[in-house]
């Protein structure tokens, strides 16, 4: 699976730690570690959550090109 | 409900954890077994191994029948289920001639096989077939629901 890195770029441009990041969406410092490592596929529930906090859309997070799709 | 203190990344990885754990309750118990077959202790000593043994393999296939739930790489249809059996037969009628502290004659040894090997084989495609069309049957259902 490749990086997230658009949740992290996100996440810095809001001054937001991972461990603040975890703390706001309920889940653990790994997890969202796994997801910006692209080491771990979250539910749609908590991409939604993730959005909500970082002010952004579902697309703007998740989707994946063509390129991301293939791999 | 019960306060779950796991996010949902660590409860695929305990679901990961217990996974193995099972299996390896129930491979290592069997390995336990013939072992203790082999090496001639009586089957009342093995009778705890065995318990457990039955109840986590009952479970596994009843939570998975109820599922509509076959196996993982595993097709459910009749030549799959013949060379299950035809393994299980072999692995049985082998175990059960090597335990067997009464045989000396080659002819002695090669019934032996047969009959048990022939008769494990007979159990197991029959468990097999019926478990088979319980799995088509319940998975008919939960298609329809």
């Amino acid at each position: 699976m490749p990086k997230n890195l658009s949740v992290k770029v996100a996440r810095v441009q809001k001054d937001m730690t991972q461990k603040d990041l975890a703390a706001a969406v309920g889940v653990s410092r790994q997890t969202i570690n796994a997801i910006e490592q692209g080491e771990y596929n979250p539910t749609i529930k908590l991409c939604r959550a993730i959005c909500r906090v970082l002010g952004k859309t579902l697309d703007e997070l998740f989707w994946e090109d063509d390129f991301d799709e293939k791999e | 409900m019960k306060k779950n203190n796991l996010d949902e990344m660590q409860e695929q990885e305990l679901l990961k954890i217990e996974h193995n754990g099972c299996w390896l309750a129930f491979w290592g118990l069997l390995a336990v077994m013939a072992i203790q077959m082999v090496m001639g202790v009586p089957g009342t000593q093995m009778l705890g191994e065995w318990i457990v043994f039955m109840v986590l393999a009952l479970y596994l296939v009843i939570a998975c029948l109820r599922k509509g739930i076959w196996d993982r790489h595993l097709k459910a249809n009749r030549k799959t289920n013949l060379i299950v059996s035809l393994l299980a037969g072999a692995a049985a009628g082998i175990l059960i001639t090597v335990s067997n502290p009464y045989l000396s004659e080659p002819l002695d040894y090669v019934l032996v096989a047969g009959i048990s090997g022939g008769f494990t084989f007979l159990l197991c495609f029959a468990a097999l077939s019926i478990s088979m069309k319980l799995y088509k049957k319940r998975r008919e259902k939960l298609e329809q629901e």
